[in-house]
């Protein structure tokens, strides 16, 4: 009978890794295709490897955006021909008059942009750290018996999905950035400039830059990459908060890669990588198209809502509804971790969100900051005081996921509004998490040890419809293509939300963030639906009451509790 | 020859342990224990779901005395571990039949 157990376990074990195998050599063999491909279509622009020829005249503006350069106007028809004309031929004969000058602006464009990739380098390094915060967090969140391997499925995550996105998925996202989303303040990465799917205004997967060669292999691209890739990984990590303490390790490293090649990218490239959701303003009308400043959906509703597709396809942790469906408690082992965990993550946001704007040079940095903190403590002391209210206790862990909740959800609007709004979002994100946390557990039933499915996915929604309507408009003029002379007859107005005379906007955004939470679970649920009918990807019955450390990794976290673990 | 165990609240430790040194015992043995009397622990909640906590931290020690001083240290020590309240704990007091000091082999209440 036991010999009988131990084929069915190692057989069990060996599809599992075959399924891994597979999928692994599948996104290697894709990537290696199409950069054998890649050659075959005409490259107009060179990469800049050296970083020496990224930032000149064309790229020097002044604090309002103008450029310093004036460019020949191709358009005859158009009306202001003659007045461009005139400004252009200007230009050039001042230009003519004081080369030195023309001279002392390729200088002052570079060292535009080298301050940008000082900023977006930084920045991203602080969301890197991140990772160390959601790590702690979620590891003080579970059971002292499946620590280690949250800590191993944080690791892992890191790893894996970093080899997906290298591979494919930063090239899925940002392979055509240059067509319509050319991020001007890095140097426009002119060389990712093609899409594979789809083209001009209705893109809907990026084609250039796999395994971050060829084209990708330029200075500028190398910065989106890094500052980005560490945007992808927090959608990845975002899944442990609720797939954690019954997945198994074959079957998480599946679902990172499928986050990091495809989920993530494929949404990522229609808001962020010129893609057709946020050209719905040039082509549909809708205000400035959709729009997502530093991931609210993009990052956030696409990890939490692939969280909560997971969930459902693993089912609830042994034990965490009696039979009477009541949900019950599993207190969390380490609150020290969780508080330092959630300190960390408000700090990493510090890049998150103000490193949004790739640039220093984009001064509006400082009110992203200042917004970004708002939220944070509006949407805590709401998650405390509610639950003070509803429990006669403040909650410590719901007082932590309280402020990731205003962060997720002032992250979409955090450029676009003003700080008295972003103390409003922060209120209604920590209300959201607190019903999200109850429904969740008493209505749905989708078990979600670490609160990921209410914080991200639930408040990232919230973030993208917040957007809609409390932005300002004093801040992003010329947004996606949209109104940069003018827009709702006034000129320099910038993304307005409702509130401020913007209906478009706010069904855009409602729109937007719809079709961020249903691809994200829709995919998700499809995908791993079918790995589950091929083979479980949970982790026996006896391996889940006994803790994971040991069966899945041989080791525990804590190894003087070794005599209580191996008796329980 | 008396053994007397009390299981009391932890944070009475120190007090315990000073009032006994002061009448002069001169050995005992700490352990921490979980455990429950008749109240039954109590109910918490965490994140909105309710849960008992039944077993609740404790401190046993464990004395070993001569017969004539096992009426005093009882009473020094019920002094000094009460403060009034539900959980204060309870004292045990029982014969023994030998002891050894594995040092040197000495028996009975010289091994003390």
């Amino acid at each position: 009978m036991k010999a009988k157990l131990q084929i069915e376990r190692l057989r069990h074990q060996l599809l599992g890794k075959a399924l891994l195998r597979g999928s692994i050599m599948l996104v290697v063999a894709a990537g290696i295709m199409v950069v054998l491909l890649t050659p075959c279509i005409a490259q107009e622009s060179k990469p800049d490897p050296a970083g020496i020829a990224t930032g000149d005249k064309t790229t020097v503006v002044d604090a309002g955006g103008n450029a310093f350069v004036i460019t020949e106007p191709t358009d005859k028809t158009a009306p202001d021909y003659a007045q461009k004309k005139k400004d252009f031929d200007e230009f050039q004969a001042q230009a003519a008059k004081e080369p030195l000058t023309v001279k002392l602006a390729d200088a002052v464009g570079h060292i535009r942009v080298a301050t940008n990739f000082a900023w977006t380098l930084n920045t991203g390094y602080l969301v890197l750290f991140m990772q160390a915060g959601f790590a702690l967090l979620t590891c003080g969140l579970v059971r002292k018996k499946n620590a280690a391997h949250l800590m191993m499925l944080n690791f892992a995550a890191y790893v894996f999905a970093f080899i997906a996105y290298y591979a494919v998925g930063y090239a899925f996202q940002f392979g055509a950035v240059a067509v319509n989303a050319a991020p001007s303040n890095l140097g426009g990465t002119p060389t990712l400039n093609h899409f594979l799917v789809g083209s001009g205004l209705w893109g809907f997967l990026g084609g250039k830059g796999f395994f971050m060669a060829g084209p990708a292999y330029d200075a500028g691209s190398n910065v989106l990459a890094l500052f980005e890739v560490v945007f992808m990984e927090t959608a990845g990590y975002i899944i442990v908060g609720s797939i954690c303490e019954r997945i198994s390790f074959w079957s998480f490293l599946l679902c990172e890669l499928f986050v990091g090649a495809i989920l993530y990218p494929v949404f990522g490239c229609w808001v962020w990588g010129g893609g057709w959701l946020s050209q719905l303003g040039n082509t549909m009308g809708l205000g400035h198209g959709y729009v997502d400043f530093a991931g609210s959906t993009v990052v956030h509703a696409i990890g939490g809502f692939c969280a909560m597709a997971l969930s459902v396809v693993l089912g609830p942790r042994l034990g965490k509804f009696g039979p009477d469906g009541r949900p019950r408690a599993f207190p969390a082992h380490n609150l020290v971790y969780v508080v330092i965990g959630t300190f960390i993550l408000l700090f990493g946001w510090m890049g998150f969100n103000p490193g949004s704007t790739l640039g220093a040079t984009d001064l509006r940095i400082s009110v992203v900051a200042i917004n970004t903190n708002l939220a944070a403590i509006a949407g805590s002391a709401t998650a405390m005081l509610f639950w003070y209210w509803k429990f006669g206790k403040p909650d410590i862990t719901m007082a932590c996921n309280g402020m990731l909740a205003g962060l997720v959800a002032i992250t979409a609007p955090c450029a676009f509004v003003a700080p008295g709004s972003a103390f409003i979002i922060g209120i209604l994100a920590g209300l959201v998490v607190c019903l999200g946390v109850l429904f969740n557990d008493n209505v749905t039933k989708i078990d979600d040890p670490c609160g990921a499915i209410s914080v991200h996915g639930f408040c990232g929604v919230l973030g993208a419809i917040c957007l809609g309507l409390f932005a300002d408009g004093t801040y992003g003029a010329g947004w996606n293509g949209v109104g940069a002379t003018s827009y709702l007859g006034q000129a320099g107005r910038g993304v307005t939300g409702l509130f401020y005379g913007d209906t478009k906007q706010f069904l855009m955004q409602m729109m937007g963030a719809a079709i961020c939470a249903t691809w994200a679970f829709g995919a998700t649920f499809i995908v791993f639906k079918a790995v589950n009918g091929v083979k479980s990807m949970r982790v026996s019955k006896e391996v889940e009451q006994e803790g994971l450390d040991v069966p899945e990794f041989g080791l525990l976290a804590y190894p003087e509790d070794a005599i209580h673990a191996t008796e329980s | 020859m008396k053994k007397i165990e009390a299981i009391i609240q932890p944070h009475k430790l120190e007090e315990v342990k000073e009032a006994l040194i002061g009448i002069g015992v001169e050995g005992l043995t700490i352990s921490e224990v979980r455990g429950h009397g008749r109240q039954k622990g109590h109910t918490e909640t965490y994140r909105g779901a309710e849960y008992t906590v039944d077993l609740l931290p404790k401190v046993k020690i464990e004395i070993f005395v001569p017969d004539s001083r096992a009426e005093e240290i009882v009473r020094v020590l019920s002094t000094a571990a009460s403060s009034g309240k539900i959980g204060d704990g309870k004292i045990f007091v029982s014969s023994i039949e030998e002891a050894v000091r594995i040092r040197n082999g000495d028996r009975g209440e010289s091994a003390l």
